[in-house]
C-alpha cells in the first residue's frame, strides 16, 4: 500500500476512537480488565517458577570419588561432568569438608567424631546442581561413566516431584494465557462489530466506490490496535503499583524471611511483561477487527 | 461497454427477477432504463456492479466477461464506474469536500491530485462554495449534486444511477438529469434507471424497458414509445 493511504487511513482509525468515545472507553475497560487477569496469573506464574528455580539450583547429587584416585585425576574428573548436558554447578567437596560439615550438624567435638580426626572415613565428593530437574536421571547416567567415580547419592525421589510440579505450573499458566486470549479476541470483535454496524453505511458506499477489503479494514485494524495499545499502557501502570506493594507486603512477612525466599521485582519483570502486553494487546486488536468485519465485507 | 448476454436470474425463494436479457449499451451512450417498481431494474444495476451474480448467461463489461471474475478484482471493476443512488448515500459527518476527496482515497490517489481535482469537480456540479458544508445542511437536489460529485471525481468511463431523481422535486430532478446529460456529453457512457415517465418523455434518449423481468422494448423515444 502507497505511503499516503497509510496515512489516510491511520488518521481515520483515530479519528474514529475520537467519534466513538463510549465505545472506545468501553472497549478499553474491558481489555484493562482481561489484561489485568491475565497479568496477576502471569506474574504469579512468573514467580512460582522463579522460586522453583531457586529449590532447582538447591537441588543436585553427591558424587562419591573413589579413594585411590590422584588430585590431578580429581581434576580432570570435575571437567568431565561440567561437560555433561544439564549440570549447573560442581563443588568439590574434600574429605575434611565433609568432616567439617558432619561436625556442624552434631553440634560441638563428640568423642565418636575424635578419631575421624586421625582417620577420616568420609571420601571426596563433587557436588553437582542440574539447570533442569527433569535432566536428573540422565546426568546421574553420565556421570556413572566416568571412570573414578565410585558412587552417586541423590534424592530422587524429590527432584522428581519438584520437575513434575515445575511442568503443571508452566502448562497452567499456558492454559490460562489461551483462554484469557480467546475471552478478548471475542470482546473486541464483539466492540468492534458494534462499530462496525453504526459504520456499515460507509462501508457500503466504500464498496460501491471501488475500495479493496483491505483498505476497508485500514481504519478498523488501526482502531483495534490503538484499543490494544492504551490498554496494555493502562494496565501495565495498575499491574506495576499493584505488584510492587504485594511483592513488599509478601517479603517482609515473617513467613518468607524465615525460608530466605526472593521474587521477581517489578523491574527484572517490566521489560518481559510489555512485550507481552504490546504483542497480545495489537493481536487481539488485528484479530477483533478482522473477525468482526468478516460478514460485513460481502457486498 | 456493458453488453448483456442471455442474462438470467432468479433469487432464491424462485422470484425470476430478470429473464434473458440481451442489450448492449456502447461507449459514450445515454440509456434509460425504465420500468415499474420490481419490474427488474434495480437488479439489472445490481448485475451490472457485481453486487448480484447472474443465474446464467454473461456480462461484458469494457470489453471483460465478469461472470468470472475473482471476488478481489471486484472494487477494480467498480472503479470504472461511478455510481448513484436515489439516497444519495453521503457520509453525514464529513464535509462535502471530504465526500468527494473519499472516493478518491479510496483509489489511492496523491494527496496533490485530491487537492486539485475535488474544487475543479465541486465547480462542474455548482457546489464551489459549499465545500465546507456538512450534508444535512444541504438540499436534497444539492446531496445528489454532491453525490454527483463523488461519482465522476474518479473519471469513471461509465456512470449508473439507480432512481437517481426518486427523492427530488421535478425542478431539481430537471437540473439532475442536465447534469447528467451534461456529463455524457464530455464523454462518459450513462445508464440511469428510473420511473419517472415525464423526465423520459422530455431527455428523448434510448430506453430500455423491462417488465416483470423481460426487455419488452429497447429504442430511442419517451417511455411508452416514440414521441
Amino acid at each position: 500500500m502507497k505511503y499516503n493511504s497509510i496515512g489516510y487511513l491511520i488518521g481515520e482509525g483515530f479519528r474514529s476512537v475520537g467519534k466513538q468515545k463510549k465505545m472506545t472507553s468501553a472497549s478499553i475497560i474491558i481489555m484493562c480488565a482481561t489484561m489485568f487477569i491475565f497479568g496477576v496469573f502471569y506474574l504469579i506464574g512468573e514467580n512460582i517458577n522463579f522460586i522453583m528455580k531457586q529449590v532447582e539450583s538447591q537441588q543436585g547429587m553427591r558424587v562419591i570419588i573413589s579413594e585411590d584416585l590422584e588430585t590431578d585425576q580429581i581434576k580432570s574428573m570435575e571437567t568431565k561432568i561440567r561437560q555433561i548436558d544439564g549440570v549447573n554447578q560442581v563443588t568439590f567437596y574434600s574429605k575434611e569438608d565433609a568432616l567439617a560439615s558432619i561436625k556442624e550438624r552434631l553440634g560441638g567435638n563428640l568423642e565418636i567424631l575424635e578419631e575421624y580426626e586421625t582417620d577420616n572415613p568420609f571420601p571426596d565428593s563433587y557436588f553437582v546442581t542440574l539447570t533442569d530437574l527433569t535432566l536428573n536421571s540422565q546426568v546421574q547416567e553420565q556421570v556413572l561413566q566416568i571412570s573414578g567415580v565410585e558412587e552417586i547419592t541423590a534424592q530422587d525421589d524429590t527432584i522428581a516431584s519438584l520437575a513434575t510440579v515445575a511442568k503443571g505450573i508452566q502448562m497452567a499458566t499456558l492454559v490460562l494465557l489461551v483462554i484469557l486470549v480467546v475471552i478478548s479476541v471475542f470482546i473486541i470483535s464483539y466492540t468492534i462489530k458494534l462499530t462496525v454496524y453504526a459504520r456499515r453505511r460507509e462501508i457500503s458506499i466504500m464498496k460501491y466506490v471501488g475500495a479493496t477489503n483491505g483498505f476497508i479494514r485500514g481504519p478498523f485494524i488501526v482502531e483495534g490496535i490503538i484499543i490494544g495499545v492504551v490498554s496494555a499502557l493502562i494496565t501495565l501502570a495498575i499491574v506495576g503499583l499493584a505488584y510492587n506493594s504485594a511483592v513488599n507486603g509478601i517479603l517482609s512477612s515473617s513467613v518468607v524471611q524465615i525460608i530466605n525466599m526472593t521474587l521477581y521485582s517489578f523491574s527484572d519483570i517490566f521489560a518481559k511483561l510489555l512485550i507481552v502486553y504490546f504483542v497480545l494487546g495489537t493481536g487481539i486488536g488485528i484479530l477483533g477487527s478482522i473477525i468482526s468485519m468478516r460478514k460485513y465485507l460481502k457486498v | 461497454m456493458i453488453e448483456f448476454r442471455n442474462v438470467c436470474k432468479s433469487y432464491t425463494g424462485g422470484v425470476d427477477a430478470v429473464h434473458n436479457a440481451n442489450f448492449s449499451i456502447e461507449k459514450g451512450e445515454f440509456a434509460f432504463l425504465v420500468g415499474s417498481s420490481g419490474s427488474g431494474k434495480s437488479t439489472i444495476i445490481k448485475l451490472i456492479l457485481k453486487e448480484e451474480e447472474p443465474t446464467s448467461g454473461n456480462i461484458i463489461i469494457n470489453g471483460k466477461d465478469t461472470t468470472f471474475l475473482k471476488p478481489s478484482r471486484i472494487p477494480y471493476l467498480r472503479r470504472s464506474m461511478g455510481i448513484v443512488f436515489q439516497d444519495f448515500r453521503l457520509l453525514p459527518d464529513k464535509t462535502v469536500y471530504d465526500n468527494v476527496a473519499f472516493a478518491m482515497h479510496v483509489v489511492k490517489a496523491t494527496p496533490k491530485h485530491i487537492r486539485r481535482q475535488v474544487p475543479m469537480v465541486l465547480s462542474q456540479v455548482g457546489l464551489e462554495n459549499k465545500a465546507k458544508v456538512y450534508p444535512n445542511e444541504l438540499s436534497g437536489g444539492e446531496q445528489q449534486r454532491v453525490a454527483l460529485a463523488r461519482a465522476i471525481v474518479n473519471n469513471p468511463s461509465m456512470l449508473i444511477a439507480d432512481e437517481p431523481t426518486g427523492n427530488l422535486d421535478p425542478n431539481t430532478a430537471w437540473d439532475i438529469m442536465e447534469l447528467l446529460n451534461d456529463i455524457n456529453l464530455r464523454g462518459t457512457t450513462v445508464v440511469v434507471a428510473t420511473h419517472a415517465k415525464d423526465i423520459v418523455d422530455k431527455m428523448n434518449k434510448r430506453v430500455i424497458r423491462i417488465d416483470q423481468g423481460n426487455i419488452i422494448r429497447d429504442e430511442k423515444g419517451g417511455y411508452d414509445g416514440e414521441i
